[in-house]
């Protein structure tokens, strides 16, 4: 067992686990983090994706204890239902969440682009959104949120 | 009818904040956040079929903190569960018929403690030889795959069903051509994104248990578990939780587990959570069934079909499941065309591979891929323009079916309009780029037909309304939001129907205590059966408000009109009362504030040889898809797609569009991508890294238009929507594929490997001709 101490959301915090622990299972059983899906387990649907220190992961094939030291968002760290961040407002505005369970994972891969692109083109979206698999919407309603997030964003609303 | 403010509406659904945010809560997610629920594991074979020797648990039950540990033998009721029939064991007892089947199960207090003990499980096996090929099995010299299960005598065959219309061997004689041609579509998995889970709670106050897990069927679930549980089918409460994602999957696989951790609490008396990781989804949750298909077409030389024979063979898996795929490949195996002489055969048969079940449009993909591909290569032979070709045969009013259903404009006939706009489209008809020698491109459509409902005797809805004094009202509904959008689509039709404002409706759904049963959440039936359902027990309401209110306004009842919130007489809507005040009166002079409402589709009579009416409306529509060919590596892009689709009326056209992209976009997948391989009943194949599915990157701008010919008996004129945009997406990209490398390839799905087989196939063939 070791313990690890990382930014959590804005917190610091610390737990003390096995080795081979994943992140998704820290955040979810542990911290109680539930908005972070865990879909294979693989490393391949990009559900369990967090940002670690802004880049988006996959925190299904990242041990906990990789994170030492470092910032971890979760989706219940961008924005809340009374308070959504733009990106989580425009993927309801667009009617891109159909089944949900793709959607924190895909809202934090777009937080992600946005930050270090802001004025992404239609196919860097694809780009960025490809390690995000969405079985529901064909990726149609999801693309166009990202556009108006990055609309919005660049408008500073 | 009041006045319609809501539907038709793009309203935004109600769940989408909350899943956005990640506030939204999954049947994992309530595991997270209790911690008195065991952890259950299930062990399962090594093999696809196997004899189970001997199981040794002791190693496993002797683990600190493992609650119980079950084999066959431990069970509290029969050891089966399905469906349609009881037929899947909960835990296998002498023999493994594919590599889902359990041997054994565990519930332990923590997650580790569980994985440890199952491991810990020893059972020797007899590996049995695997029967993999469905042709084979359908031999009547071939082995059972089912030697000993009460529901399975008949052979290997699950389901067999004919339908004959006409005289087919004349029509073959009399005919100018006939196109005769052999079909092959792939096992694929739904790919849902949340695995499937379960929790089961043993209520010790009546004897009962409580299911919480993303179901399709809430009621039907009852039914399908009580002899595995061995309880009354009224001590059975099911909730579904929200689900993340179906398709048709987990009507099935949610028993999977739901009963899995149901008999671990019946025996522990513990709440219980099963989970199956991704790799036991795929080796062992339904998939959509694989067919063999022998198309043969017969046509005049105008183009005018005269008749077909069909015959299907289909992979069913290793239990029975919904096996309603050869009374669907039968019933679509002729397209959406007027077909006097049809002879379609089907047989689902036993394989040891995971159970075929329902997955968006059940066999109609897999029949129209045949059927539409028969049209492309009827067109070629004739050289007929393929649009023509399919504007001649369509089904118009009065024209019937192959099965003898007769088609009427007023439950709505939108095939031509749908063709049209595709056809017409500027985009759609733009000159190909053919420049680059390596880059050939083409353009293909396809066409499809889609009953609503199941079309079965039972299939109705039933609802509970309820006002209460505040002006708000209640609907028990069974109906599951899987993510299509179900609860914002009935709040804008009931709303409209009690003339109130939206946020006065709340739906108490997807809880088998808190509704009556309106059939599973399936067969594109529910915004139509369940909307139905809604708007008669609303009508009720009305009805015995009106007659509360017409005093109060001085007017007849008849004249008495519902709308936003008020009551008041026709013509006088600037003199009326709140709507509240009418149920205060309404409560206080004993008048019901609660209400059944019904609906059923027509009932009709089978009249023998397949024939009859099935569903009692049909959606239609045509899709047109751009394809580019790499010549070098055989990989195939879809390069653009637009589907019009006549759905009746669009209730909420964001919603409706998610269904037409979320559908055309597995049609890419099926025909390009997604195929599980089986060799001696195992699957090779079982991640997502092996078993793709398209991403942002495989899937072009997708193009839609919602095409309205309205269901007279349809809510506001709707038809079911959710299965429709899936259908005719593959025979659409074959057929663009074959314009644009003039091969017809007749399986799918179309991956490099097969199209550089067609390639050097056909260079070797004109090499060979010019030689000689």
């Amino acid at each position: 067992m070791i313990t690890v101490s990382f930014n959590l959301n804005g917190k610091d915090v610390s737990c003390t686990v096995d080795a081979k622990e994943v992140l998704v299972d820290t955040l979810r059983e542990r911290f109680r983090l539930t908005g972070t899906k865990k879909g294979c387990g693989t490393g391949d649907c990009g559900a369990c994706t967090v940002l670690l220190d802004g880049e988006a992961v996959r925190s299904c094939i990242l041990l906990t204890a990789m994170v030492e030291g470092r910032k971890v968002t979760t989706i219940e760290g961008v924005g809340t239902m009374d308070h959504p961040h733009i990106v989580q407002q425009a993927f309801v505005d667009a009617s891109a969440v159909q089944c949900g369970f793709c959607t924190p994972g895909m809202v934090l891969t777009a937080i992600a682009l946005l930050n270090r692109n802001p004025n992404p083109t239609e196919d860097e979206i694809r780009t960025a959104l490809s390690g995000n698999l969405c079985r529901c919407t064909g990726y149609q309603k999801i693309i166009k949120a990202v556009q108006l997030a990055a609309e919005r964003m660049r408008e500073g609303r | 009818m009041n006045k319609t403010k809501y539907v038709g509406q793009r309203l935004p659904r109600t769940d989408s904040l909350a899943k956005a945010t990640g506030a939204a809560r999954y049947t994992g997610d309530i595991w997270v956040n209790r911690r008195d629920i065991l952890y259950a594991k299930a062990l399962f074979p090594p093999y696809g079929h196997a004899r189970i020797k001997s199981i040794d648990t002791s190693e496993a039950e002797a683990i600190e903190g493992v609650a119980a540990v079950m084999v066959a033998d431990d069970l509290p009721g029969m050891n089966g569960y399905g469906g349609m029939v009881p037929d899947k064991p909960v835990i296998a007892k002498d023999e493994v018929l594919y590599e889902g089947d359990p041997v054994a199960l565990v519930a332990a207090e923590t997650k580790e403690i569980a994985e440890k003990a199952v491991k810990l499980i020893k059972v020797e096996y007899e590996p049995l030889p695997g029967y993999d090929d469905p042709v084979k099995m359908l031999d009547p010299s071939s082995p059972m795959l089912h030697t000993d299960n009460p529901f399975h005598k008949n052979h290997n065959i699950s389901d067999e069903q004919i339908i004959k219309k006409g005289d087919v061997e004349k029509a073959f004689r009399e005919a100018d051509v006939v196109i005769d041609n052999w079909y092959k579509t792939p096992l694929v998995d739904h790919a849902y994104m949340e695995p499937d889970a379960a929790i089961a709670e043993y209520d010790p106050i009546q004897g009962g248990i409580t299911i919480w897990s993303p179901q399709h069927a809430v009621q039907l679930a009852k039914r399908a578990m009580s002899d595995a549980f061995g309880l009354p089918q009224s001590r059975i409460h099911v909730i579904s939780q929200l689900v993340g994602g179906g398709f048709g999957g987990k009507e099935d696989s949610t028993f999977d587990v739901s009963v899995v951790a149901g008999v671990l609490s019946i025996k522990t008396h513990r709440p219980v959570y099963f989970e199956l990781t991704r790799d036991e989804v795929f080796k062992g949750t339904g998939k959509r069934h694989p067919s063999i298909i022998h198309h043969q077409l017969a046509a005049r030389k105008d183009g005018k079909i005269l008749g077909i024979k069909v015959e299907t063979i289909i992979d069913k898996g290793a239990y029975k499941s919904i096996d309603a795929i050869p009374s669907r490949t039968t019933q679509y195996a002729g397209g959406p065309y007027s077909i006097d002489n049809a002879l379609t055969h089907s047989w689902s048969v036993f394989t040891d591979h995971p159970y075929g079940c329902a997955f968006r449009g059940l066999g109609s993909p897999q029949a129209h891929f045949a059927m539409e591909c028969q049209m492309d290569e009827l067109a070629r032979k004739l050289d007929m323009d393929p649009v023509e070709l399919r504007l001649k045969n369509i089904l118009r009013d009065g024209d019937t079916t192959i099965w003898g259903q007769p088609m009427m404009e007023e439950r709505g006939l939108g095939l031509e309009e749908c063709i049209r706009r595709v056809t017409s489209d500027p985009k759609f008809n733009e000159p190909l780029d053919n420049s680059d020698p390596r880059i050939r491109r083409g353009r293909g459509i396809a066409c499809f037909m889609y009953g609503t409902g199941t079309g079965s005797a039972t299939d109705g809805a039933h609802v509970m309304v309820q006002a209460q004094p505040d002006g708000s009202i209640n609907i028990g509904v069974s109906a599951s939001e899987l993510g299509q959008g179900f609860l914002i689509a009935m709040k804008q039709i009931a709303a409209d129907t009690m003339g109130v404002t939206i946020d006065k409706i709340y739906l108490d759904y997807a809880d088998s205590a808190a509704s009556l049963e309106s059939g599973a959440t399936v067969a594109s039936r529910t915004t139509v059966l369940t909307g139905n359902a809604i708007i008669n027990g609303l009508e009720k309401l009305k009805e015995r408000f009106s007659a509360v209110a017409a005093p109060m306004l001085k007017t007849g009842k008849e004249n008495v009109c519902f709308y936003q919130n008020m009551v008041f007489a026709k013509g006088l809507e600037n003199e009326g009362i709140k709507l509240t005040a009418v149920i205060a009166k309404a409560f206080a002079s004993q008048v019901p504030l609660g209400a059944i409402g019904s609906w059923y589709p027509p009932m009709a009579t089978p009249k023998g040889d397949g024939l009859g009416d099935k569903m009692h409306t049909y959606a239609f529509g045509c899709e047109g898809v751009q394809v580019a060919v790499d010549m070098e590596t055989g990989e195939i892009t879809v390069e653009d797609a637009l589907l019009a689709c006549d759905i009746g009326k669009a209730i909420n056209p964001d919603t409706l569009e998610g269904q037409f992209e979320g559908g055309m976009a597995q049609a890419i997948g099926w025909a390009l991508m997604e195929e599980h391989f089986m060799s001696d009943g195992k699957m090779k194949n079982h991640t997502f890294h092996d078993f793709l599915i398209p991403t942002a990157k495989d899937i072009p701008d997708l193009r839609t238009i919602i095409v309205e010919h309205p269901n007279a008996l349809g809510p506001f004129g709707a038809k079911g929507a959710g299965e429709p945009p899936i259908v005719p997406g593959a025979p659409a990209i074959r057929n663009a594929v074959y314009d644009a490398i003039g091969i017809g390839l007749n399986e799918i799905p179309m991956t490099p490997v097969r199209v550089m087989e067609a390639l050097r196939k056909k260079s070797a063939e004109n090499a060979d001709k010019s030689r000689r």
